[in-house]
């Protein structure tokens, strides 16, 4: 223990390595296929019980208790109460658009919109509950008292406001809701706090804004060359394009696409990075405070290693991205000041009956 | 008194607080207390223990209903305390009892066999559903899209006068043709025939027109519609764990196969159907060639190859069926297939937009 105090500073470690994980990680495949897909919620489980067993902090490893019968009794009633009567209102919606009645069917996509935008935000804060809930250290778990309940109307008008504010608001959300849902969470006896700020990343997100800008001087600037090469003589109205000029043409299709999607991503990466690092670095328990190191650099070199990766094994290496993810958090992840043992007991919140159903309904991540 | 190879120095968590203690394991008989000093806690069963992740803290155990309460070994277990302690998990409990290979080759048979079900099954379902049910069905889905089709008066008898010649024994089939620029025809549920207009611009003979049609009654006897209706409910649940994308495709795969299959189905009642009534196939024939080729408005014809996949083999098998010395006689007069062609005549959009 004090050996591993001298070696390494750091609160948070990694240690697991892809070669321990890949066994596991191909095992989870197989029974995945053969079970179809059912296994999906076991190999989650799994997965979770890797990562967290190899994931030290101060001078214990984090266990995972979760298990896949949970995750899959959370998926069948999301199923039942979501999935369900959404396919069943599906049905009813191509029967109103046959009759003919658009604007009825309209009226009913919108209606649907906002009941999903709501249960997104309940789905969000209750994935959060259920994961610190079976995440033990020490032998003590986090939780949360509340249900989701009141952050999903939380949720639900933010994010309103952020979309009638052209979006200019969506930093002052962000911050907001990071606050709502970790203010509301606990570990064994001692809450979450937050107070993250939407100012420190509010020029960042600014340069969503500037896109549209760059995007036109872009497309200025290809049009000029596309000119430049029709003077060439290469192209005439009328004419048959020659296979060079279509070459070029699909060139510059493609260029435009990968600059477009390229900048998108950037930008997003350049915003998240810095909102990343003021809310973890806004958030703290008891007298630890943490803080998360990863620059705009990190997380693009994360993505593009992701992506490198899926696209090399052409597909296969999807089953590594949970393990490169989960590693690019807890190396990035810090913690300063103390904790104290004797004053953390075991959390009295009531623990969650079932997994994140709602929340592998919509798909979407936890933190 | 307990031999020696019964106690064991472990860590432990009593769940309650954060604080680890180290203390002395003594087993004895089917249960254990820990010692931590002089103080010995109270007894509990090996039976109660719970096992931790081979793959991630092996040597660690759990004790039922006490979340959070942990003992973990430092050293080797000795033997036979080894022996009482319940075994490591690593799969799930139905994998650990079978082993990898053999849960994987039973799952995979099991899988089989359900796929196997859900494929076979619509078939036999679909036509134990009631017409009537299968009507209301359709009413839900589509309401009365195609029920007012073209009103063209000598359209319409002509249209009739066609009906009655592919198929005289049947007085509830329902044809209609809808104002639409595509080159295709559909059966909805409920068994409701719709004709675009656009298939009517595109054929050349009104053979072709009877061959489709004939095609089409094809898929409301065989109730095709039904059975890919339950097929598709059927994918969609069993596939529904599977990740997104792979469910999708293979969900598109199988749906594709079978659609193949009743395809070749409703063919064979065409053929069936032209022969009985001495329409001659080769028209139908050299439709589906002409469609095939995408010879002409190749975006047009897009949407029935896209529902109905033409392959040269369909065309060559109404072209095989061909009787020579055979009577054929045409489907229509010249003045009724005008008159059939000009049944959309004065529409403007059947499609009409209402709140």
């Amino acid at each position: 223990m004090d050996d591993d105090r001298a070696a390494d500073a750091k609160a948070f470690r990694f240690t697991g390595t892809w070669q321990e994980f890949a066994p596991i990680a191909f095992t989870n495949l197989l029974l995945t296929i053969v079970t179809l897909g059912v296994y999906t919620f076991w190999a989650r489980a799994r997965t979770r019980r890797y990562l967290w067993s190899r994931t030290r902090f101060i001078d214990d490893r984090l266990e995972w208790t979760g298990t896949g019968l949970e995750l899959f009794v959370g998926y069948l009633i999301a199923f039942v109460l979501f999935i369900l009567p959404f396919g069943v209102i599906n049905l009813v919606l191509q029967g109103v658009m046959m009759r003919g009645h658009q604007g009825a069917a309209g009226l009913m996509v919108f209606v649907l919109y906002l009941a999903i935008l709501y249960l997104l935000g309940v789905a969000r804060f209750r994935a959060l509950r259920y994961r610190l809930s079976r995440t033990f250290w020490h032998g003590i778990r986090g939780g949360s008292d509340a249900q989701g309940v009141r952050y999903g109307w939380s949720y639900f008008w933010k994010t309103a406001v952020s979309f009638l504010t052209v979006y200019l608001m969506t930093p002052w959300a962000m911050a907001r809701l990071w606050n709502e849902r970790w203010n509301a969470m606990s570990f064994g006896s001692i809450p979450f706090r937050s107070d993250a700020r939407w100012q420190p990343v509010f020029g960042r997100f600014l340069l969503f804004y500037a896109l549209p800008f760059v995007l036109t001087i872009a497309v200025g600037l290809l049009f000029v060359t596309m000119m430049g090469a029709q003077m060439g003589g290469a192209f005439r109205p009328g004419a048959q394009p020659t296979a060079a000029m279509l070459i070029l043409f699909a060139a510059v299709g493609i260029a435009f696409y990968a600059f477009f999607f390229g900048a998108l991503g950037l930008v997003a990466m350049i915003y998240y990075a810095a909102f990343f690092r003021e809310a973890v670095g806004a958030t703290s328990l008891g007298r630890l405070e943490f803080g998360f190191g990863a620059t705009t650099k990190d997380w693009i070199l994360l993505y593009l290693g992701n992506l490198g990766l899926v696209i090399v094994t052409l597909g296969i290496g999807t089953i590594f991205v949970p393990y490169r993810n989960w590693a690019f958090f807890v190396r990035h992840m810090a913690a300063y000041g103390e904790v104290d043992l004797d004053g953390l007991r075991q959390s009295a919140t009531r623990e969650p009956g079932q997994g994140e159903g709602l929340l592998d309904a919509f798909d979407v991540g936890a933190f | 008194m307990s031999a020696p190879s019964d106690l064991a120095p472990v860590w432990h968590y009593d769940g309650i607080s954060a604080v680890r203690r180290q203390a002395m394991l003594v087993a004895d008989g089917d249960g254990f207390t820990l010692r931590h000093g002089d103080l010995t806690g109270e007894r509990h069963a090996f039976a109660d223990l719970t096992p931790g992740d081979r793959d991630a803290q092996a040597a660690t155990f759990g004790l039922a209903g006490r979340p959070g309460w942990r003992i973990g070994f430092t050293d080797a277990i000795p033997p036979d305390l080894a022996a009482r302690l319940p075994r490591s998990q690593r799969y799930g409990r139905w994998v650990d009892r079978l082993g990898l290979w053999r849960a994987a080759a039973g799952f995979a048979a099991v899988a089989t066999v359900v796929v196997v079900v859900v494929l076979r099954t619509p078939a036999i379902v679909a036509r134990m559903v009631p017409a009537s049910v299968e009507q209301r069905l359709g009413e839900v889905m589509v309401g009365d899209f195609g029920r007012k089709g073209c009103q063209d008066a000598a359209g319409r008898a002509a249209l009739a006068t066609l009906k009655q010649r592919i198929d005289p024994d049947d007085p509830t089939l329902e044809i209609q043709v809808v104002k639409l620029p595509m080159v295709n025809a559909v059966t909805l549920p409920g068994g409701r025939i719709v004709v675009f207009d656009g298939l009517l611009k595109a054929a050349d003979s009104p053979d072709a027109v009877a061959g489709v049609i004939a095609h089409e009654i094809g898929h409301v006897r065989n109730r095709d519609v039904m059975e890919s209706l339950l097929r598709q409910v059927g994918l969609s649940v069993l596939l529904g764990g599977l990740e997104g994308h792979v469910g999708g495709y293979t969900n598109a795969l199988l749906a594709t196969a079978y659609s193949r299959e009743a395809e070749a189905r409703a063919d064979g009642h065409a053929i069936r159907l032209l022969s009985d009534q001495r329409l001659s196939p080769i028209p139908t024939a050299r439709f589906f060639t002409r469609l095939g080729r995408g010879a002409d408005g190749a975006e047009r014809m897009f949407a029935y190859l896209a529902s109905h996949p033409v392959s040269a083999d369909r065309a060559a098998r109404f072209r095989r069926s061909r009787v020579t010395g055979e009577r054929y006689t045409p489907a229509l007069d010249a003045p009724a297939w005008a008159a059939l062609r000009g049944i959309c005549r004065g529409e403007t959009d059947t499609i009409d937009w209402r709140f």
